[in-house]
């Protein structure tokens, strides 16, 4: 890649006006209007939620906000949430997963093509949609419910609700699993014939290839999956919002209430520390998750 | 003949229970969204209501109307620079990777919270601001859509090609690049639609109205209603994202954010 700079000099080493001048022109009309748009509407934005979440009421450098974070009700609302994104990563990662291995490695072609785009149609799939979709059908009178009544199973027989942590969690399961069977089927994809040939050639069995070889390799890729999951039911508002009305503590839905002002106008940079919050969280998951997807998508082609 | 092999049998039970979890949902919503209570017969009350609320008319187009205000700016943005960036023009392409997919990483509400208080003064009270904001959560979607759909055709080899022929930027640009380029502009276009139209958490926290904060306002008043809007913009939402499947090739036809 460097090798580029040298082509700016000719060989008396005066420079290449035209190249650069093109280079130039490339990087003015390929790169800059992208920065100017993202430095207007994302960078400007965060870089505002940062330096306000260290202010207090009065425009003061402070920690204040910062220290409310670790108070009641807002860090029970963060273990709910960190919880949250755990279970449905859970709840998902792995039926996806074993969904994927069962399409990739004994499906046909139709059938993994068919998977692949229902798949990416449902894990976009979420909001509010999907939170009424499923209170028609698994709400107390719900179709499904009473579908499901007539099988002889009772989801309400225990003390399931829809409106429940269990309940959003369920909900999730709707476009994770898809989200999981999209992120996870290349790393199996790439494991190829050859190398459980050559390794059967060696003489290592079934079990053997899977333990020393299969499962490291498509370890990280489920790692990330699984980190992508958490980030996704970590961070996510409208289908939550429109389940649980409020009923359970969870962070984006305190940022939304303080944010509509249903507070007092002392906590009005609080929000801010908040969302400072779940960037570190959902960053701490999202980096390894794109720097694991990078590195395993090297074999996988 | 693999029909009959024993070692298939497992992934048939897994294709039926998925088609079960995919449908069962869908299909009840649907049986519940043609109830009637008051009449216990089946029929379109509820969808009529809506068809007649003016309100209905009103946020849909406004819906659409933000939803394309952001592809066009999302393509205008991204299909210039994803087509230098593949004609191997500059060593900036992990840059751009990077930029596009910052918004991936950081949740939309913390962003919504930011948005509320710096946006200037015009941005705040004009609703196009919208159209902007939805552009920057589908970038990721969209550039990974753009950059895969153009690595996978030789872009570099046929506008030299074009141009070793005798064919000017112009002509190159309009009879071999623009066909080339078609369908996975196509696709990303489809993407930022269908991601646009369904967006509520920056909508409803920066306080304004479209389709889908409208239908959670109805909710509260007429929940059946609310169920047939759902049932209407969810299959609505899958046809354009189906669509997408008919532009994309197979191999590039997930949103899944590995590298080539």
């Amino acid at each position: 890649m460097s090798r580029i700079e040298v082509t700016h000099l000719d060989r008396k080493g005066t420079p290449n006006w035209g190249a650069l001048t093109g280079r130039l022109l490339g990087l003015i009309l390929g790169l800059a209007p992208l920065l100017v748009f993202m430095s207007v509407f994302f960078f400007w934005p965060l870089w505002n939620v940062l330096w306000t979440s260290f202010q207090d009421n009065y425009g003061k450098f402070s920690f204040e906000n910062y220290g409310e974070v670790f108070q009641e009700p807002y860090l029970t609302a963060f273990k709910n949430s960190i919880g949250l994104g755990l279970i449905s990563a859970v709840t998902s990662s792995i039926p996806g997963a074993i969904l994927a291995y069962l399409i990739e490695s004994r499906g046909g072609e139709r059938l993994r093509r068919l998977v692949a785009s229902v798949s990416s149609v449902l894990a976009n799939t979420g909001g509010v949609p999907l939170a009424f979709m499923f209170i028609a059908a698994f709400g107390m009178e719900g179709s499904a419910t009473l579908f499901l009544k007539l099988l002889g199973i009772n989801i309400y027989s225990g003390d399931f609700t829809l409106f429940s942590f269990a309940g959003i969690v369920f909900v999730y399961t709707y476009f994770q699993i898809p989200m999981m069977v999209i992120v996870f089927s290349p790393a199996i994809h790439g494991i190829r014939n050859e190398w459980q040939e050559a390794a059967r050639s060696l003489g290592a069995s079934r079990l053997q290839f899977w333990k020393n070889i299969g499962l490291p390799l498509i370890f990280p890729s489920f790692i990330a999956a699984f980190l992508l999951l958490f980030a996704s039911a970590f961070s996510a508002f409208a289908t939550a919002r429109a389940m649980s009305s409020g009923t359970i503590a969870l962070v984006p839905l305190m940022i939304g209430n303080l944010v509509d002002g249903n507070v007092l106008a002392e906590q009005m940079n609080l929000g801010k520390a908040l969302a400072m919050g779940m960037v570190i969280v959902s960053a701490l998951a999202m980096i390894p998750y794109l720097v694991i997807q990078r590195r395993a998508a090297r074999w996988q082609k | 003949m693999r029909r009959l092999r024993l070692g298939s049998i497992p992934l048939y039970i897994a294709v039926a229970i998925s088609g079960i979890y995919v449908l069962l949902p869908l299909l009840s919503a649907g049986e519940f969204s043609l109830r009637q209570p008051a009449t216990h017969n089946y029929g379109l009350e509820h969808y009529n209501w809506f068809i007649e609320n003016p309100d209905f008319v009103h946020y849909l187009w406004l819906s659409l109307g933000l939803a394309l205000g952001a592809a066009a700016i999302l393509l205008v943005l991204l299909v210039p620079t994803a087509i230098w960036l593949n004609l191997g023009g500059s060593n900036v392409r992990g840059l751009v990777e990077f930029l596009t997919l910052l918004p991936l990483v950081i949740p939309v509400v913390a962003l919504a919270i930011g948005a509320q208080t710096s946006l200037p003064e015009f941005a705040q009270t004009n609703e196009f601001v919208l159209s902007f904001m939805y552009a920057i959560l589908a970038m990721p979607y969209a550039y990974r859509t753009l950059d895969t759909g153009l690595k996978a055709v030789p872009l570099k080899t046929i506008t030299e090609a074009a141009r070793g022929l005798g064919a000017g930027w112009l002509r190159t640009i309009v009879l071999v690049v623009t066909p080339v380029v078609r369908s996975t502009v196509l696709s990303a276009l489809f993407m930022t639609l269908a991601l646009s139209l369904g967006e509520f958490t920056l909508t409803s926290l920066l306080h304004w109205d479209t389709f889908t904060t409208w239908v959670t306002t109805m909710s509260q008043s007429n929940i059946l209603g609310a169920i047939a809007l759902s049932v209407f913009s969810l299959v609505g939402v899958f046809v354009l994202l189906m669509l997408i499947g008919l532009f994309v090739k197979p191999a590039s036809n997930q949103v899944s954010l590995e590298e080539e």
